[in-house]
Parts: C-alpha cells; structure tokens; sequence
C-alpha cells in the first residue's frame, strides 16, 4: 500500500511543477504555453551540460533552472507575445511549433539518447515494505519546495495578489495602478522556472531524454485542465488525480479475476488512463473538477 | 545539342565514379541510439577487416572502399540510409544493423532491390525468411533461446519473469524461451515485453515482481538496459539472480555496481583462429572486445570481400552465389561458419557468462 502511495506521489511530482506553471501561464497570459513542457527537459538538460563541466550538482540545477527561466522569458518576449494580439489559438499553435523547434535542437545538441545527472548510487532503503532511494526523496522535496515557495509568494505577498487580481481581471486590475505588464512577465519567468525544476526533479531520480517534454505534455495538460485552466493549485491536485489513475490502470494485479498469478496491463496502457480523464472532465466538466463557481461575465 | 549531350554523359560518368578507385560496399550501423556502444564496436571489426583487406591487395585488385551510415537505431533512419547507399553509392551489398527490429526491414528492402545483405548482428527468427540474397554469420534465436532456457533450469531457477523489448527479437527470443522453460518443467510468472526508448521502467520491473519469480531474465539495448538494471537496483529485485540474454550487450553500458554477479549467456564470439583478431583489436584500439560483436562484422566483410574475388564480379547475383559457395566451409575469427539453405549461420557455439568486477568472464 505504501509503494503504491509513493509511486502515486513520484508520477504527481513528475506532472506538478510543469502543470502548475501551465496553469499559472494560463490565468495571466490566457494562452496554453505548449513549449513549456520542452522547459522542463530544457532546464534539466541545461543542468546536465552545467555538471558535466564541472559545476556542483545543486549550482548546475540553479544555473540550468536560471538560463531556462530566461529563455522562457526572452520567447515570450519575442515570439508568444506577438503572436497574442492575433488571438490565443494563434499563440498556442505558435508554442507548439517553437517546442518542436526546441526538441530539433536537443537532438542535435544532446543526440537522441537519454542522459542523467552524475550522482552517487544510492542504495533503496526500506519504509514498511516500500522502497525508496535518496535521490527520490531530494526529487520529492525539490517539487514540495518549489511548490511551498509558489505558494507563499502567490497568496501571502502584495506580488500574488496583483498577480491574482490581473488573473482575475485584467482591465480592472490596470485600473487599480497595477502594472498588469509586469505581472506577466513576472508570470512568465515564474512558470519557467517551476516547469525547470519540474524536469530537474525527473532528472534527478532517472533519466532525462528529448522525448521527455513530448511525452509529458499529454498529461500535464490533462491535469492542468483537471484542475481548471488558470487555476494554478487546482493543477496540482489534478496532477495527483492523473498520478493515482496511471498508477491504478499499471499497477492492479488482474491476475485473481483472471484465474493467474499475474496479470497486468501493459505499462504503456499509463497514457490512456490520462487520455480518459481528459475527456471524461472535458465533456462533463469543462471548466475543471475543482471549479464550482459560474462564469463571471 | 549533340555535344551538351555528350558533355552530360560525361559528366554523370563523372559524379557515378566519384568512388571509381574500386568496391564500394556499404553498412548501416547503430552508431548513435541505445545501441551506439556496440554499433561502435561492430564499426571496429569492419575497420579491422578493411585494413587487413587493403593491406593484402584490396578487391578486384584495387583497394575496397566501405561507407557506413548511422541508424541511430531506429527503423526509419535506417531504410532511408539503404535507400541512399542503394540509390546514390550503388552498392551490391550491404552489412548491418544490430537489432532484429532494423536489421528485417532494411534486409526485406535490400533483396527486394536485388543487393545482397549480410546480417553481422541481429538474431531474429524473421531474417530466416527473408529470401535469396541475405546472409547471416550468427546463430539466429532458436538456437540461443533453447541454450538459455537450459542454462537457466540447470541454475536452479524454477519461476522466472522475462522482460525483452517490444520488437521481432523480444517477441520471438520470449516465446521460444518460454516454449522451452515449460517443457523442461519450469513456470514463467510473466513475459513482458517493453517500449522501446522509455526514460523509466520501473512500472514494468513492478509488474515482474508481482509474480515473486525466483529469477529476472532480461534483455535490453545497452542504454535501455542501463536504465533497467538501474531502477531493477533502486527496486531491490537484485535480491534475485539476474540473467542477461546476450549479457555483454545487456551490460555494455550498465553501471558496474548495478550489474555485478549477473549471469547470461553470449555467442561464442572467439573461435580457434581467432587469436590474431583478437590480439589486433586490443593493438589497434587498446582495450579488451567491448562486446561480443565486433568478429561477426569483421567476419562478414572478410567473407564479402572474399566472394567479390571469387566472383571477379560486383553483380549481387553472382556474389551471392560466390557466398553461397564459400559458406560451405568458412573459417571465421567467431569460428567455422557454416551456412544453412536459408543462408543462416547453422552452428553457433554460446557461452555462459558471470559478470565478474564489472566485467562478463567465461563461467563453468
């Protein structure tokens, strides 16, 4: 039961971040930044390189985290911005080919196989019957902490509320003296940085390889739109739901109903308990499970 | 315009003899992918061969010239590659690649084209059934399957789970391993077969653990295999004896610490004449085999080097006939290559390996 509770908690850590800087993105911009799952692989990438010449492995984090954070800025800036004042089909689109331009350089710059930190080997250790590495547990508490600090900043400073109040509304918020401009730059920068760390934190217990942002982006985006697009901490939850979902569909023994020892769906199965989701929640509750309120107009 | 005819022919004569010193033969090789560490090795045997060939006279009496390309050990890259070294080098044979998965296609692609293809990697029990024109110099699973299922019963192992990976080699190396562990009156928990290029396999290694099986039978592409033997570490299960199908290329890019005191089985990959190769590998390249490939591939290009002079002729049809002819009795660096109707290697001789300080040694 225990290994189970923590293979739910290691596939939500692996969605959270990268969900949440989504969802945050979202409630400001009003646009789904697509590239942001190739964020995540960029900053543990960027992480990799950084330790692999020699830098410390949390300073490399810190750089590759940083560089990313800027580059997300600097396309915003340049690219996603502009193609906003067409509309926001025009800026996701956009995003989604400026994330496969991305994967284009990974390969050429990084090849097509998977790379991962140097780290010690760490032995598993037992709790209760589950196993658990200590690198899972830094893994672990990189996201909580990344996930705390959001969360202080988002609700008990002045920046999170004028953050939330030009989420909320922009035009009123402008009104008010906020400077609604650089709220989303700053939200640009922010989600750049969660989505970073989001990757590092799956650098850090396994491998990283281009392949990692493509296939995050089906379930970050079920757990985003789970949660309720804009609704940032709703993400988070929607990423535990997505977590425990995959987890049920690969890790049910359907052996005994069976008449077998063992019987499981193939791992690969994973995704279609995502795509499920998503559809269910997109057809019954399209503005999220976690939403109650109506529409304000 | 007659003249700007003529001027054209020559120059396509031209551009077609870019290569005109000789032969041109062409092999695709997992150079970058999962497989780059033995794709890199098979490189070294080719080259092995090549020098050799050069040094004794080349082709035809003129020096043999080899283009390789890169698969990045996937299907796509791969086709396109024999599609340019069929279409732009024209070469009437090409050697490769290393997995079954790769290695079928580009083989159906070759005969079909009517080059001949020399298979220096791959076991799949498909490539029997390709046609005329292509030519194994290694034993194909059948054979290897029923070694390892007896290896493992002989080990003590009664209930084992096997994991390979989701191609024309995993399903066919699982189901002839299972066949044959069954009949010898052992129970296999789960057979599983994995995506390739996944970051994780941990929700597969899982799932093996849920059948308690007394020992984990792998395979798995060198990089992939790294990520398994790592996560099958994080996960405790190398609590259990671990055997390796084809150990060297399973442990080939593993981390030492991860791996020690696996046991697999290998093709037998030095035979009696193959000292020579053996002691020119480590001067030219200073270190031990880094995996059991390399002598197939040295040996496919000596016997196709060896065919074209027998044919004093570049046409496919008449090297493999030449092939066919020289594969009734072949003496290899991998040993006597004996060639079966189909083409296919008959006799391969296996090993049982222990891995020993990081390093696959020859156990009783």
């Amino acid at each position: 039961m225990l290994q189970f509770l923590i293979d739910v908690l290691m596939r939500a850590c692996d969605l959270a971040l990268v969900a949440i800087a989504l969802s945050a993105v979202y409630s400001l911009m009003k646009f789904p930044n697509v590239a942001l799952v190739q964020y995540a692989t960029a900053g543990a990438l960027l992480a990799i390189l950084f330790q692999r010449s020699g830098v410390p492995v949390w300073l490399a984090i810190g750089c590759g985290v940083g560089l990313t954070g800027l580059i997300g800025v600097l396309l915003n800036e340049f690219i996603f911005s502009r193609m906003l004042k067409s509309g926001s089909a025009t800026a996701m689109i956009g995003s989604l080919a400026v994330s496969m331009i991305i994967s284009a350089v990974f390969l050429l710059a990084v090849g097509p196989t998977a790379t991962r930190f140097a780290l010690p080997i760490s032995r598993p250790m037992r709790i209760l019957g589950a196993r658990i590495t200590e690198w899972q547990l830094w893994s672990f508490g990189v996201v909580a902490g990344a996930l705390l600090l959001f969360a202080l900043l988002y609700f008990r400073t002045d920046l999170g509320r004028q953050m939330r109040a030009t989420a909320t509304n922009e035009v009123l918020a402008d009104a008010t003296g906020i400077n609604t401009r650089r709220m989303k730059a700053l939200i640009v920068l922010i989600s750049g940085l969660l989505a970073a760390l989001g990757g590092v934190a799956i650098a850090l217990k396994g491998e990283i390889s281009i392949q990692t942002g493509l296939d995050l982006l089906l379930p970050v985006f079920a757990a985003a739109i789970l949660g309720g697009l804009g609704n940032p901490f709703g993400a988070v939850a929607g990423a535990l739901v997505i977590a425990v979902a995959e987890t049920i569909v690969t890790n049910t023994n359907f052996g005994p109903l069976l008449g077998r020892a063992v019987a499981f769906l193939p791992a690969a199965y994973a995704t279609a308990g995502s795509f499920l989701l998503l559809v269910a929640t997109l057809l019954w509750r399209p503005r999220g499970i976690f939403v109650s309120e109506v529409k304000r107009v | 315009m007659k003249k700007l005819l003529l001027a054209g022919l020559v120059l396509a004569g031209l551009s077609v003899s870019a290569h005109a010193e000789g032969v041109v033969i062409g092999t695709i090789l997992p150079l970058s992918g999962a497989s780059a560490t033995v794709g890199e090795d098979q490189r070294r045997g080719i080259e092995l061969a090549l020098d050799q060939i050069n040094a004794s006279g080349g082709v035809l009496g003129k020096p043999l010239t080899i283009v390789t390309e890169d698969s990045a050990g996937r299907t796509a890259t791969a086709l396109d590659a024999a599609k340019k070294l069929v279409t732009v080098d024209k070469v009437p044979v090409v050697l490769g690649e290393f997995s079954s998965g790769v290695t079928i296609p580009v083989a159906e692609y070759l005969v079909q084209q009517g080059r001949s293809h020399i298979n220096i990697g791959s076991s799949g029990l498909k490539i029997r059934t390709i046609g005329a024109g292509q030519f194994s110099v290694l034993g194909l699973d059948d054979v290897a399957s029923d070694f390892a299922a007896q290896d493992v019963y002989a080990s003590g192992a009664r209930k084992v789970a096997i994991i390979v990976p989701n191609n024309g080699y995993g399903q066919g190396m699982a189901s002839a391993f299972e066949k044959k562990f069954t009949a010898l009156g052992g129970t296999v928990t789960s057979a599983l077969l994995y995506t390739e290029g996944q970051t994780s396999y941990r929700r597969e290694l899982q799932q093996l653990e849920a059948g308690s099986p007394d020992a984990y039978i792998y395979s798995a592409y060198g990089k992939e295999s790294a990520t398994i033997n790592r996560e099958g570490f994080e996960l405790g299960l190398n609590d259990k004896p671990w055997y390796g199908l084809y150990l060297t290329m399973c442990i080939s890019d593993s981390e030492p610490h991860y791996v020690e005191g696996q046991i697999g089985m290998d093709l037998n990959y030095i035979g009696p004449n193959g000292k020579g190769y053996q002691d020119a590998y480590k001067k030219k390249f200073g270190t031990d085999f880094t995996s059991t490939f390399n002598g197939f591939a040295y040996d496919g290009v000596m016997l196709v080097a060896a065919a074209i002079n027998k044919a004093q002729s570049t046409d496919p049809a008449k090297i493999n006939a030449a092939i066919v002819e020289l594969g009734k009795d072949y003496d290899g660096v991998t040993g006597p290559i004996v060639l079966d109707a189909d083409g296919q290697r008959s006799a391969q001789p296996y090993l049982h390996l222990k891995v020993v300080d990081g390093k696959a040694v020859v156990a009783p």
